[in-house]
C-alpha cells in the first residue's frame, strides 16, 4: 500500500471527524467526546430512577407534552434535555468500573457550576432576566439548583411560605437579623425575600427589585413616598439611613433609638442638643424627650409634612 | 495524472458526505422516535391536596398575632390546601393557606404553556403592635379624637383627675389587604407581553404624636390607605439578546386629609383642636427600558436599564393653624404641586478575557430632581401662636453614581483570586455637603482544597470625604458649626467577610460559618458620630443520620457599638453616648420521616436573645448608664403526622412561643407619668402562647 493511497483512505474518516466536531458539539450538556443518548429515552431513566421525588417532576411544567418547548415535548430529549446524554450512563457497567455519571445539579456534585446553570439557560435565559451576570449569584458561582427544587410539585423558593428558609441556607448572617425584635414577617412566611431583592440579579443596587432603594420600600409604604412641603432629608434620600430593614433590636427597625439616633444629627441650641440620661426615666423625672416615643411624641411627621405649618415636622 | 483523478474523486466524495453530514449532523442529535414515555406518569386531570383543622391559642398575644393571625385566645379552624388540573393543552394550580385566619392566602396560577399564564392572589397581613394601650380619646364620625364628657384640663398630666375614669382600651392593630392580578401573552417565541394589577388597602389604628408646643398627647388615630399598582411590559427576545419595555403607574390614596383632635391640656382660646396632615394622595409613574445582549468574544455579556419617572402630589393643603384667633397671612398656594423627576441609567458588562481571568464593570446613576416650587410660609407654632417669621420649603434633589470594576482571577484550580474598586459620588442640593465621593478597594481569596472545602474570604476599606462641608447650610437651620451629620460626614471604614463551608463527599454532616466585620471612623467629626463597629458571626451545622432522619444546630451573634458626641451649650463637645447592641440566636431540630412508615415527625427550636446598652456621659450630668433594653424569644415548634393511608393523614401541631421584653421608654410609663405628655400607657411585650392544633389531610385525584 502506497502512501498516496494511505492518505485517500485517512483523509475521509478524518473529515468526518472534524465534521462531527463542528455539527455535535454545540450544547453545554455534552460530557465528553464520544456522547450517546439513550435507547429510549424517559423509559430508560425510569427504570431505576423511580422514587417519588424523581417522579415529582411530572406534576411540574417541565413535563408538560403539550408544550413543544418543554424537555417532554413532542421531538424534546425528555431527562436528557437537562442531564445531558445517557446512553454511556445507562447500559450495565462491569464490575468495579465506575458508572459514566450524567450532568447532576447542586454546588456538592461534580458537574461544573457554568456547565450545570449553561443547561438551564439554555431554555430559561430569556426568563431569568438581563440581570444574572451582573449580580453575585452569578461571581459566586452558586448553582440554579442551589435554590430551585425541578423535581418538586412546589419548588420551595416559589412559595412565600418556604422561600425564606431556602435563602437562609447560605445567608445565615440575615437570617439571625430576622430574628431580632422587630423585622419584617419572614420568620413568619408572610413575605418573601424576593418582595425587595431580585435574586436572579439586578442592575440595581442591592439587586433591589425597583430601581432604588426608597422606590423599593415604596411598594407596600407608598405612604411615605410624598412628595411633602417639608422633606426630611435622609427620608428622600434613603430608607436605611435610619432602618435597618432585616431587623433590629429597636421599634420600627430604627438602626438605633431615638433621641440619640436623632441626635447623631441634629444639634440646635436648646433640647435637640441636651443630652437624655437615665435620671429622665420613669423613676426619676420623667423625660418627655426620652419616654413614650420620645423625639416623636412631638415630632410625629418625620418622614415629612404636607402641612403649611409643618416645617418642623410637627404638624 | 491517475493520482491526480484519485484526489478528485476523494475530494468530491468528501464534499458529498459533507453536504449529506455536516448539517445532518447540526439539525438531529438523535432519532427521538422510540422515546414513548410509556412510563412517564404526566399529570392529568384534577388533584388537590387539602387540610382542614382546628387549632386552640392559649392567650392573647399581640407580639405573635402579628402576622401569624393567632392574635387572641380561643379556637380557630384552620383549612389549607393546594392543588391542579392538567390536560393536554392547560395547566391550573391552586393554593390556599390559613383560610381560617387573618393571616389567609389564595392563589391560582394557570397557563397553556407556550401560549400565556394568568395568576390572581389575594393575601391579609394583620398587624398587631400593642394590646396593653390605654387612650381617653373617642372617635367621632368624622374622624376627630374628642375628650370625654366631663373632661377637667389642666396644664400638667397629674392634673387630669378624670383620666382614669376616662381610660379606655385601645388595640393598636391594622390589617394589610393585597389583591393581584397578572399574566403574560407569548404569541411567538420572541415576544411577551405583561401586565399586572396589585391592590394593596391597608387600614386600623396607630399612635401618632399630636404637640402643642410644650405638650403632647399620644393619639389611637385610625388610617386608611390604598395603593394601585399597574405594571405593563413587553419583551422581545432573539439570538444573543434581549430588549424590554416597562410601563408602572403607582398610585396612593389616603381616605383622611387630615387627624384633628382635641387638647386635653389647657389650652389658650382658639387651641382647643389641632390638625396633623396625613399622607397626601401621590403617583408615580415610570418608564423604563431594559436589555441584555451575549458577544461571542471573551464570552461578555452586557445589560444596561434606562428609566425615566414622575413622582406627583397635589392634595388641597389644609390652613396654617385650627386656632380662628391667630391672623395669619394667605396661603402662598393651595397645593403643592409636587414634581420629581427621577433618572436612572444602568450599565453592566461582563467578559472572561482569557481563561482564566473574568472582568466586570457596572455603573449605576440615579437622579431625583425636586422640581417643586419654593415659597415662603408663615410660621403658626403648634396651633398656638405665630413665629412672626417665614420660612422656606426646600425641595430636595441629589445624583448618585456609582462605578465598580473587578476582576477575579483563577490563580490555580483550587483558588480564585478576586479584587475591585468602587467609586460613588453623591451630589446634593440644600444640604450641608454639595459634592460628596466615596472610594473602596478589596481584594478576596476562595479557595477550595477539595471539594468538601470551601473558603472565601474578602477585606478591603473606604473612604468618603466630600468638598466642603458647608456650615452655614446647617447654621441656617439653627445647627452647631461643629455638627458632622453621619451620611454626609468623612468617614474610613474597614470591612471584611469570611465564609467557610465544608461538607465532605461522603460524609452526612455540612457545616457552614459566615462573619462580617466593619469598622467606621468619622475622624473629622467632633459633633455626631464619631465612631462605629459591626461583627456578625452565624453558624449552621446539618447531619444527615439516615435517609429519614436528620439534625440540625444553628446560631448567630452580632455586635453593634457606636459612639456619638453633642454639646448642650452650643459649643465644643461636652457630652458622649455610646449605644451597644447585642443579638444572640441559636436554633436546633430534628427530622425523622417514615417512622415505621407510618409517622413523620418534626421539631424546631429558637431562641434569641437582644440586649441594648446605652451609656451617656455628660459634663452636666456625669456617667449614667440605662437599664438594658432587652428581648428574648422562645419557640418551640412540634410537628406529629400519621398515614393513614395513601391518601389520608392525621396530623397534630404544637407551637410554644414566649417574647419578653424590658424597654425602658414603656416600663412604668402609664398615661399620666410624664407631666407634658398624654401617653397610652402600653407596656414591654411579655406574651408566653401555645398553640395545639389537630388536623386531617386528604389528597383527591
Amino acid at each position: 500500500m502506497d502512501l498516496q493511497r494511505i492518505a485517500r483512505i485517512a483523509i475521509v474518516p478524518a473529515f468526518l471527524a472534524i465534521l462531527s466536531t463542528v455539527g455535535g458539539a454545540q450544547t453545554s450538556s455534552e460530557i465528553g467526546p464520544n456522547v450517546s443518548y439513550s435507547r429510549k429515552g424517559a423509559d430508560t431513566c425510569l427504570a431505576c430512577h423511580d422514587d417519588e421525588a424523581i417522579l415529582a417532576l411530572f406534576k411540574t411544567r417541565h413535563a408538560v407534552p403539550g408544550d413543544p418547548r418543554s424537555p417532554f415535548g413532542h421531538g424534546q430529549l425528555q431527562c436528557e434535555s437537562c442531564h445531558g446524554p445517557g446512553g454511556e450512563h445507562a447500559p450495565r457497567v462491569r464490575r468495579g468500573q465506575e458508572r459514566p455519571p450524567v450532568i447532576d445539579f447542586g454546588s456538592d456534585k461534580d458537574t461544573p457550576v457554568d456547565v450545570q446553570n449553561g443547561t438551564c439557560l439554555a431554555c430559561h435565559d430569556v426568563d431569568v432576566g438581563i440581570g444574572w451576570h451582573a449580580g453575585p449569584h452569578d461571581s459566586d458561582e452558586i448553582a440554579c439548583a442551589d435554590c430551585h427544587v425541578s423535581h418538586a410539585a412546589l419548588d420551595p423558593v416559589l412559595q412565600t411560605s418556604t422561600q425564606a428558609d431556602v435563602c437562609f441556607d447560605c445567608h445565615q448572617l440575615q437570617r439571625s437579623e430576622t430574628l431580632k425584635a422587630f423585622s419584617h414577617p419572614l420568620f413568619e412566611g408572610k413575605m418573601e425575600c424576593a418582595g425587595c431583592h431580585s435574586p436572579h440579579g439586578a442592575t440595581t443596587i442591592d439587586q433591589m427589585i425597583r430601581q432604588t432603594v426608597n422606590d423599593t420600600c415604596y411598594e407596600c409604604h407608598a405612604e411615605k413616598r410624598g412628595p411633602y412641603l417639608w422633606e426630611h432629608a435622609p427620608v428622600s434620600e434613603d430608607c436605611s439611613l435610619c432602618h435597618a430593614p432585616h431587623g433590629s433590636n429597636h421599634p420600627g427597625m430604627l438602626s438605633s433609638r431615638a433621641p440619640l439616633l436623632c441626635q447623631s444629627c441634629h444639634s440646635q441650641s436648646g433640647h435637640p442638643s441636651i443630652p437624655q440620661d437615665a435620671g429622665g426615666l420613669a423613676t426619676g423625672m420623667p423625660s418627655q424627650f426620652l419616654l413614650g416615643q420620645s423625639c416623636l411624641n412631638c415630632h410625629e411627621q418625620v418622614h415629612g409634612s404636607n402641612h403649611p405649618s409643618g416645617s418642623k415636622l410637627m404638624r | 495524472m491517475n493520482a491526480l483523478k484519485g484526489y478528485k474523486n476523494t475530494a468530491i466524495l468528501l464534499f458529498a458526505i459533507g453536504s449529506i453530514v455536516g448539517p445532518a449532523a447540526q439539525a438531529q442529535v438523535t432519532d427521538t422516535s422510540e422515546w414513548l414515555c410509556e412510563f412517564c406518569p404526566f399529570e392529568s386531570g384534577q388533584q388537590a391536596d387539602v387540610s382542614v383543622g382546628a387549632s386552640s391559642v392559649s392567650d392573647d398575644s399581640a407580639y405573635f398575632g402579628d402576622a401569624s393571625g393567632y392574635s387572641e385566645e380561643g379556637v380557630y379552624a384552620n383549612l389549607d390546601g393546594t392543588g391542579s388540573f392538567a390536560s393536554d393543552r392547560h395547566r391550573l394550580q391552586w393554593q390556599a393557606e390559613d383560610l381560617g385566619l387573618d393571616s389567609r392566602v389564595a392563589a391560582l396560577r394557570g397557563a397553556r404553556p407556550g401560549s400565556f399564564d394568568y395568576n390572581v392572589a389575594y393575601r391579609q397581613i394583620p398587624r398587631h403592635q400593642s394590646f396593653t394601650s390605654d387612650s381617653i380619646f373617642l372617635q367621632s364620625d368624622d374622624g376627630t379624637l374628642s375628650l370625654p364628657a366631663g373632661w377637667v384640663r389642666a396644664p400638667l398630666t397629674s392634673g387630669f383627675t378624670e383620666l382614669n375614669a376616662s381610660l379606655e382600651r385601645r388595640d393598636i392593630e391594622s390589617e394589610r389587604r393585597i389583591i393581584e392580578v397578572g399574566g403574560n401573552y407569548l404569541p411567538s417565541s420572541r415576544f411577551k407581553f405583561s401586565a399586572n394589577y396589585r391592590r394593596q388597602e391597608r387600614d386600623g389604628l396607630d399612635v401618632y404624636g399630636g404637640s402643642y408646643f410644650t405638650q403632647s398627647s399620644l393619639l389611637p388615630g385610625s388610617f386608611d390607605y390604598a395603593t394601585d399598582v399597574v405594571d405593563f411590559g413587553i419583551r422581545y427576545a432573539a439570538g444573543n439578546g434581549i430588549i424590554s419595555l416597562d410601563y408602572y403607574v403607582s398610585e396612593f390614596g389616603n381616605s383622611n386629609t387630615e387627624l384633628r383632635w382635641e387638647n386635653p391640656f389647657t389650652s389658650s382660646p382658639g387651641s382647643e383642636f389641632a390638625a396633623l396632615a396625613r399622607p397626601p394622595d401621590n403617583s408615580f409613574q415610570q418608564l423604563s427600558l431594559s436589555g441584555r445582549y451575549r458577544f461571542s468574544t471573551f464570552q461578555t455579556v452586557a445589560s444596561f436599564t434606562v428609566a425615566m419617572g414622575r413622582m406627583e402630589q397635589d392634595e388641597g393643603f389644609l390652613p396654617y393653624t385650627t386656632n380662628p384667633n391667630l391672623a395669619v397671612s394667605p396661603l402662598p398656594r393651595s397645593s403643592l404641586d409636587a414634581k420629581i423627576d427621577t433618572t436612572n441609567f444602568a450599565f453592566n458588562l461582563s467578559s472572561l478575557l482569557f481563561r482564566k481571568l473574568r472582568v466586570k464593570l457596572n455603573y449605576r446613576y440615579d437622579e431625583r430632581d425636586n422640581q417643586t416650587a419654593q415659597n415662603d410660609w408663615s410660621r403658626v407654632i403648634a396651633d398656638t401662636f405665630v413665629s412672626g417669621e417665614s420660612e422656606t420649603n426646600t425641595p430636595y434633589s441629589f445624583e448618585r453614581s456609582v462605578l465598580n470594576l473587578s476582576a477575579e482571577y483563577k490563580l490555580f484550580r483550587s483558588v480564585r483570586i478576586s479584587g475591585g474598586y468602587d467609586r460613588k459620588t453623591i451630589d446634593r442640593d440644600f444640604q450641608e455637603v454639595a459634592e460628596q465621593t466615596e472610594d473602596t478597594g478589596w481584594g478576596g481569596v476562595r479557595w477550595r482544597p477539595s471539594g468538601a472545602w470551601d473558603i472565601d474570604f474578602r477585606a478591603g476599606a473606604s473612604e468618603r470625604d466630600m468638598d466642603q462641608y458647608n456650615e452655614t447650610v446647617g447654621a441656617a437651620l439653627g445647627q452647631n458649626p461643629l455638627m458632622r451629620k453621619y451620611n454626609l460626614a468623612y468617614r474610613y471604614r474597614r470591612f471584611g467577610e469570611i465564609r467557610i463551608a465544608v461538607s465532605p463527599a461522603e460524609s452526612p454532616v455540612a457545616l457552614t460559618i459566615n462573619g462580617l466585620y466593619a469598622d467606621d471612623e468619622y475622624t473629622k467629626s467632633q459633633l455626631g458620630i464619631t465612631g462605629g463597629d459591626d461583627l456578625r458571626i452565624a453558624s449552621d451545622l446539618s447531619w444527615a443520620l439516615s435517609e429519614n432522619a436528620s439534625v440540625y444546630l444553628s446560631g448567630g451573634s452580632e455586635n453593634i457599638d457606636s459612639e456619638q458626641l453633642g454639646s448642650e451649650l452650643f459649643a465644643a463637645p461636652d457630652w458622649r453616648a455610646t449605644n451597644e447592641d447585642h443579638f444572640d440566636t441559636v436554633g436546633a431540630g430534628f427530622r425523622i420521616m417514615q417512622i415505621g412508615s407510618k409517622f413523620d415527625l418534626r421539631m424546631d427550636y429558637t431562641r434569641s436573645d437582644g440586649t441594648s446598652k446605652i451609656f451617656v456621659d455628660s459634663t452636666s450630668g456625669g456617667v449614667s448608664q440605662f437599664p438594658d433594653l432587652k428581648s428574648t424569644l422562645d419557640f418551640l415548634r412540634f410537628e406529629l403526622s400519621y398515614r393513614r393511608s395513601d391518601r389520608l393523614d392525621y396530623t397534630m401541631k404544637l407551637r410554644y412561643q414566649k417574647f419578653v421584653a424590658e424597654d425602658w421608654s414603656l416600663e412604668g410609663v402609664d398615661p399620666a407619668t410624664i407631666p407634658v405628655v398624654l401617653t397610652m400607657g402600653a407596656n414591654s411585650y411579655d406574651d408566653e402562647v401555645l398553640i395545639v392544633g389537630l388536623g386531617v389531610r386528604y389528597l383527591f385525584d
